[in-house]
């Protein structure tokens, strides 16, 4: 019985794609020679962001090394690119350029804070 | 019987869930998706497709999810199955990445190419400078970045023509967003131009004069030091390098050629630099450099110590841009600095003890925001001054202290490709020897 019902469960999970989902937040960046702005976000535990990834030189990089995430940023005037992330529990990840932009392209670098849960008694 | 009814009910639902998943066009092709993801988490699991029912697969599979789940994780394994896969979405009013029509190439560089013409002389054309970068990842904390250039050409042995140059060539260890090491032939933090060479990344066919002759651009040394950022938009670099050399200043181009740009340097009293950046608020960058370093390792009995102040700033608000910098040289000793230069080479360099610069350029984009192209026309002016402070008994030559109005457009067909020209008002405070204006072309592109 129990089985039947997590089986049922998962099947209602997997009909049910993840970009279907409406985001809880949509957080524009804009990349730039070397630096996004903003380059630290914070987010709550497991809210589904939607990342609006634009350009205002040349064409960038977004790789979020831990969440397998690695889309490139049209170059200014070239578009957007959007991309999903969910939040995990807790911690700090980080994200980076991965297309290769200049001198200071290794530091082009920010970072996702995921808030601390809050306890209620 | 109630019970039994209700669990028969239950039942006939299931199975017609499982009817429905067995009937659903993509249920099995999930499913295998997952028996593959799984397959990366254990190597040793072996999906039994066409040998067993989807129900008997996906039991298996709830089965090892339950045994993982069971097990103590490491904290990378907990956060990569907390971090769900992600989704590059394209947005549906741009065009995918794919149907952009540029394709990559695994190096990186820029290319420039100039045309110019002093009143009175010919155009002169020159490829200016080819450059290649190179940057490998050795892991997510160990990366490589270089940059490769040749200059106006071509390059022969001991000829006056062009020059082959390791412009960077550097590690960068990743530890902390506040604190990281890079070690190798760095780029000198100082001033806007340095670290943002890039053709398309600045108006006017040449650099700013003031980065050219108060702040040496392009300017490299061999170091380390460490960078981070601080949150909040402020980020910082701190190095030491390969000393100036004083034997090569001059009046004319201040300490432009005291550059040793790494070959045969001396570290034997490192210079110290540093730099403080904010860029918190969007399209805003504030910036603030500090350089300072001992100059004489070719000298006997001198030591002169050269600093460096730099302040500059970029902002951008909808269709203008605007950038401004301030710098200050000051070179110790250099009174004794010219009589040691005179007794060595015979004449004096005549430098001043401080070299100042200034310029602020505004510029505006002409062409509506939606469109691909862009236009950008922009007027700078620049003032700067090598001999802005002289050494008891030497005296300022007026022609040293100049000023330029560089005024041009910047077209852009690609936000990579810039295609430039501008003119050139050249003036100095000499009464005798006035200088020429020029006119420049330019095509500069970065990929």
């Amino acid at each position: 019985m129990k089985l039947i019902i997590i089986f049922f469960a998962c099947a209602a999970a997997f009909g049910q794609p993840a970009d279907d989902r409406k985001p809880d937040r949509i957080i524009s960046i804009e990349a730039e020679r070397f630096t996004y702005n903003p380059a630290r976000i914070t987010v709550n535990p497991g809210e589904l962001i939607e990342f609006v990834l634009t350009s205002d030189d040349t064409g960038h990089g977004f790789r979020i090394p831990s969440a397998g995430i690695d889309v490139a940023i049209p170059a200014r005037g070239r578009g957007e690119i959007r991309v999903r992330f969910q939040a995990p529990a807790s911690g700090e990840i980080a994200f980076e350029c991965s297309r290769p932009c200049g001198a200071g392209h290794n530091l082009m670098r920010g970072t996702i804070l995921i808030k601390k849960a809050s306890k209620k008694s | 019987m109630v019970n039994f009814k209700w669990q028969t009910v239950v039942t006939a639902f299931a199975c017609s869930s499982i009817l429905f998943a067995q009937v659903s066009p993509d249920f099995e092709l999930r499913l295998a998706d997952l028996e593959n993801k799984m397959r990366q988490i254990d190597p040793a699991f072996r999906p039994s497709i066409g040998t067993e029912t989807l129900e008997a697969r996906l039991s298996k599979l709830e089965g090892l999810f339950s045994a993982i789940l069971s097990k103590p994780q490491p904290a990378v394994q907990m956060s990569a199955l907390t971090a769900p896969v992600a989704q590059a979405v394209p947005a549906p009013a741009a065009p995918p990445p794919s149907a952009n029509e540029e394709t990559r190439l695994p190096v990186a560089g820029y290319m420039d190419f100039h045309v110019n013409k002093d009143r009175g002389d010919p155009f002169r054309p020159d490829f200016h400078r080819f450059v290649l970068l190179f940057g490998h990842s050795f892991s997510n904390r160990i990366k490589f970045w270089s940059e490769l250039e040749v200059e106006h050409a071509l390059v022969e042995g001991g000829e006056p023509k062009g020059e082959v140059a390791l412009e960077q060539a550097y590690l960068d260890f990743l530890i902390k967003p506040y604190f990281n090491l890079r070690a190798g032939m760095l780029l000198t933090p100082v001033g806007i131009t340095n670290e943002r060479h890039e053709p398309p990344a600045f108006n006017g066919v040449e650099r700013p004069f003031v980065e050219t002759f108060i702040i040496p651009t392009t300017w490299r040394e061999l170091g380390f030091g460490a960078t981070g950022t601080f949150g909040k938009g402020f980020r910082y670099r701190a190095y030491l390098t390969s000393a100036l050399d004083a034997t090569r200043f001059s009046a004319e181009m201040g300490i432009a050629e005291g550059r040793t740009s790494g070959f045969d340097a001396s570290f034997r009293n490192p210079a110290k630099v540093a730099r403080l950046e904010f860029a918190g608020v969007r399209r805003l960058t504030l910036g603030t450099s500090i350089y300072s370093g001992h100059t004489g390792f070719r000298l006997e009995g001198l030591n002169p110590r050269v600093t460096i102040f730099d302040a500059d700033g970029r902002y951008s608000w909808k269709r203008f841009d605007g950038r401004a910098l301030f710098a200050n040289t000051w070179i110790s000793q250099a009174g004794q600095l010219n009589q040691n230069l005179r007794q060595t080479f015979g004449a004096s360099p005549n430098l001043g003890s401080q070299m100042r610069g200034y310029y602020f350029e505004p510029a505006v984009h002409l062409m509506p925001t939606k469109l691909r192209h862009d236009l950008i026309f922009f007027t700078r002016y620049e003032k700067y001054n090598t001999q802005q402070e002289m050494p008891t008994g030497f005296r300022a030559l007026p022609v040293f202290n100049r000023s330029a109005w560089v005024t041009g457009l910047t077209y852009k067909p690609h936000a990579d490709v810039a295609i430039k020209f501008d003119y050139i008002f050249n003036r100095n405070a000499s009464s005798v020897l006035k200088p020429v204006d020029g006119i420049n072309l330019g095509i500069g592109w970065w990929f």
